[in-house]
């Protein structure tokens, strides 16, 4: 075994130019295809990690009516428990009651419907990392009265300026519809703009006289953890403790998230797959021009006794080995490049219109993760081996009478 | 009973038999003896090199058969019969064959290590053959950097490594020089003499022809003549084994 190893790789170098050139495109095809890879892995990560930051956080407590219809009266019941329970729980980092009302917003130039977020600027603050997108003036913690944090989407496109005053009109928890003018205090920028033209954040105190003058009614609590490893266990045991309420996770609440972490490692795959595939013909046809070449010494070998199998295993030895040479390589590079964008990022600064508006940063940090990584080294080995099949199959099939050629 | 050691009953051999038939080989009746110095002659196509893959396995006959040592090798394994021809038979070829990216040495222990011989013994014995055929300061020398005559002799040494009962070897002076012909014959006949090794070469050459004890003489894929020869020229001299030594 030890010789034709030995025999496979000066074999490999008796063309150094045509190795080579496999060589080389195997080192650059998986250098590119897995920082590619790992770029888009950075983004949808990125994605899915800026959504349950700055909004979703990683759990979710609503009335299950709610989730449904969308009703100002199927609040949370039991509220008051439910913080109790919340406060006590040791897992948890902080929590943050929504009082939530789809409504219109009313603006001089025109009307468009939004969804109005009530909220409890400390406790949201505590929770999730949304008032971090602040772009112009002040976050809800102004001294304004009816206070209004929009979109700066929406502040272009209803031609209006912090300080300017809107008509929020919504339906309050009796089905009576109320209105009331609010004070736009700043704006923000998400990494979506589709979402910064269709929401709008006041305050929970704001808000709730207007929703439910009698008492205090809450929609959601949105819920950060310490690990967010713990959201299925935490949700099962809420859910265990009250009755009346639905908890969710945040890939529960926002399947299209874990179909994006999902999505992440297929194309990965596929990304690889594709690589390989292209290098297979690379690699059949050299390794088919390497024994059309040597025909007459396989026949020799055949001659003096060398058995099939050991043939076969000669030609597969010498495919293998010069394929995952450059494999090796170009992953090796590709990990040193990962590792190097991860700490600069890569910035799509010139395609940043495109990408914002679909919610994607535009520096980008790579990863692959140790399973990617793994996935990536499998598709290799099968696609080298099966692509070697071929030419050793062809070479031990033979006829030792070649070496009289 | 055993006193040869290939026997061919009735061989032929025909080529195309659907398309153009050629009759290679016609109803040949052969018996090779243990220590036999023998050339195989006759015009171009009376079908020396197509007696020779029969004898060594290579070929099967269309009819007829072959035994090696009393075992029939017609109609063996394809697996079993190149295990057959490791164990047996030894091969040395017109254009050399050795194998480009292995050195002299490498070349004659490759066929040992493929008999799964001990290291010690393959080095040994590389070494010890390599300096019989004269070589004994190529061992480190690519077929590449060796001349035609050099790496015949290789091919000798490697052939003689596996311990084979004969040695086949069609046209193995062609592609060489008088020279180094004579120097291969010489060492060839060297190995005949003093060890008793069996070789069955073909040849066109006389002066290779001339060295043989027995010469059989194929004329249209049939044996024409198969005489014996006296010992005269071939004696080995004095003068001639150092002539190998130093070379
Ligand atoms: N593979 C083959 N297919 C068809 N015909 C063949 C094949 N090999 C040899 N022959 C024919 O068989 C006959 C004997 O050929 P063979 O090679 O045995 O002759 P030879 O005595 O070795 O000739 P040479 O001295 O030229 O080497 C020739 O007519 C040749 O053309
Ligand atoms: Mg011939």
């Amino acid at each position: 075994m030890k010789t034709l190893f030995v025999i496979a790789w000066r074999n490999i170098w008796r063309n150094p130019g045509r190795s080579g050139v496999l060589l080389m495109a195997v080192v650059a095809g998986l250098w590119a295809g897995v920082v590619t890879v790992g770029t888009m892995n950075g983004m949808l990560n990125q994605r899915v990690d800026y959504l349950i930051d700055s909004e979703i956080a990683h759990a979710q407590i609503h009335n299950p009516e709610f989730l449904l219809e969308r009703r100002p009266y199927d609040y949370i019941p039991e509220f008051d428990k439910l913080v109790e329970i919340l406060e006590s729980d040791q897992r948890v980092a902080g929590f943050a009651p929504r009082v939530l009302a789809d409504g219109m917003l009313q603006s001089p130039v025109k009307t468009a419907g939004v969804r109005i977020r009530g909220i409890d600027i400390t406790k949201e603050t505590q929770t999730t990392s949304f008032h971090e997108n602040l772009v112009d003036g002040q976050y809800l913690d102004s001294d304004i009265r009816n206070a209004v944090f929009v979109g700066q989407r929406l502040l272009e496109s209803h031609k209006l300026r912090i300080g300017n005053r809107l008509v929020l009109t919504f339906e309050d928890v009796n089905g009576d519809l109320t209105s009331a003018a609010f004070t736009i205090s700043g704006s923000f920028q998400s990494a979506s703009s589709d979402y910064d033209e269709s929401h709008v954040f006041v305050r929970v105190t704001d808000l709730l006289p207007l929703l439910s003058p009698d008492s205090e009614v809450y929609h959601e609590v949105a819920v950060r953890l310490h690990d967010i490893a713990l959201s299925d266990e935490f949700v099962r045991d809420i859910s265990a403790q009250i009755t009346g309420v639905k908890a969710q996770t945040w890939n529960q609440i926002s399947p299209e998230l874990s179909t994006l972490v999902e999505l992440g490692g297929v194309m990965l795959h596929i990304v690889t797959l594709i690589i390989m595939l292209a290098l297979a013909f690379g690699i059949l046809n050299t390794m088919l021009m390497a024994i059309f070449e040597r025909l007459r010494e396989i026949g020799m070998l055949l001659s003096i006794g060398m058995s099939r199998a050991k043939v076969f295993l000669l030609i597969m030895l010498e495919s293998v080995v010069l394929t995952l040479t450059g494999a090796v390589t170009g992953i090796i590079l590709a990990l040193i490049s990962i590792r190097r964008f991860a700490e600069t990022g890569i910035n799509f600064e010139m395609f940043a219109d495109g990408i914002a508006s679909l919610g994607w940063d535009h520096v980008v940090y790579p990863v692959l993760s140790t399973q990617e990584f793994a996935g990536i080294i499998v598709i290799v080995i099968v696609i080298t081996m099966l692509s070697s099949l071929y030419p050793a199959i062809k070479a031990m099939r033979q006829n030792p009478l070649e070496v009289e050629k | 009973m055993k006193n040869h050691i290939i026997k061919t009953e009735n061989i032929s051999k025909t080529y195309n038999p659907d398309t153009v038939p050629v009759h290679a080989l016609k109803a040949v009746n052969l018996e090779f003896s243990k220590g036999e110095f023998t050339s195989i002659v006759g015009p171009s196509g009376s079908g020396k090199t197509t007696l020779l893959n029969m004898l060594g396995g290579l070929d099967k006959p269309t009819e007829g058969h072959v035994e090696v040592d009393g075992v029939k090798i017609t109609g063996m394994k394809d697996s079993k019969l190149i295990e057959f021809r490791l164990q047996n038979i030894g091969f040395v070829f017109q254009h050399y064959n050795l194998i480009p990216v292995f050195t002299a040495k490498e070349n004659v222990s490759f066929i040992m290590l493929l008999q799964k011989r001990s290291k010690k013994e393959m080095e040994h014995r590389a070494e010890e053959l390599l300096n019989k055929v004269g070589l004994g300061d190529r061992m480190d020398a690519r077929p590449k950097q060796m001349s035609g005559g050099q790496q015949q002799r290789v091919a000798v040494a490697r052939a003689l490594a596996s311990e084979p009962k004969f040695i086949l070897a069609d046209e193995p002076t062609a592609n060489l020089d008088t020279s180094s012909a004579m120097n291969l014959l010489d060492i060839m006949e060297k190995m005949n003499k003093e060890q008793g090794i069996t070789f069955i070469f073909s040849t066109h050459d006389q002066r290779v022809i001339d060295r043989a004890r027995r010469v059989i003489t194929m004329v249209d894929g049939q044996v024409h003549t198969d005489e014996i020869h006296k010992e005269s020229s071939s004696t080995i001299t004095e003068n001639d084994s150092q002539r190998i030594d130093t070379e």
